[in-house]
């Protein structure tokens, strides 16, 4: 349910399309590069309830509904594999 | 702000390269130089420069998080440049259509 959805209005001429999909594309492709960058790296991930957690990044699906991450460091321990809910997450960063 | 999920792509793009400062759950403010929003998730990326070259601070605020996204200041060459060259490996080279 978190995906979006292309506009689906009535009356959007091609042209228009065409510019939307072109935005999409290069929109995702920075993103996809920024979730390359972020592979192998220690990200801090902010959650809800003001929990920080930080672990190293490995893959995200496609949706970014979930992240895999290794060596998550909780309050309870260090979780040696782990999957996040990107639903739990505010935010996420790592230094380049 | 919910309808910033709700933007078209083309209008996520009119932040693109601008500094701006997010607003997001719990009141956690981010402000940054916006690298790309993605279409899929609406999550913005932000890049922040370190003084004298060090290295950039990237922070990704998930797009059902964001409440408010204002614009500090207006995007310039030199910024759009440096933006792109950081996520850009070496030897890669832009699809084309």
């Amino acid at each position: 349910p978190t995906t979006i959805s292309a506009s689906t209005e009535t009356g959007t001429d091609s042209v228009e399309i065409g510019e939307e999909q072109r935005a999409r594309s290069a929109l995702r492709e920075s993103f996809l590069r920024t979730l390359i960058a972020m592979t192998n790296k220690q990200v801090q991930f902010h959650m809800y309830e003001r929990v920080k957690v930080e672990a190293k990044f490995g893959a995200s699906d496609i949706d970014v509904l979930n992240f895999q991450v290794s060596e998550l460091q909780t309050p309870i321990g260090v979780q040696k594999e782990a999957l996040l809910r990107c639903q739990d997450v505010i935010s996420y960063s790592f230094d380049l | 702000m919910d309808t910033w999920r709700q933007l078209k792509p083309l209008e996520w793009c009119k932040y693109v390269n601008k500094e701006v400062k997010v607003t997001a759950h719990e009141k956690q403010q981010h402000h940054g130089w916006v690298f790309t929003v993605d279409p899929v998730s609406a999550s913005i990326v932000l890049v922040t420069f370190q003084e004298k070259g060090g290295t950039p601070t990237v922070r990704v605020v998930t797009g059902h998080a964001v409440q408010e996204v204002e614009v500090l200041q207006e995007g310039n060459e030199e910024t759009a440049g440096r933006l792109r060259v950081i996520f850009t490996p070496p030897g890669a080279h832009t699809l084309g259509p």
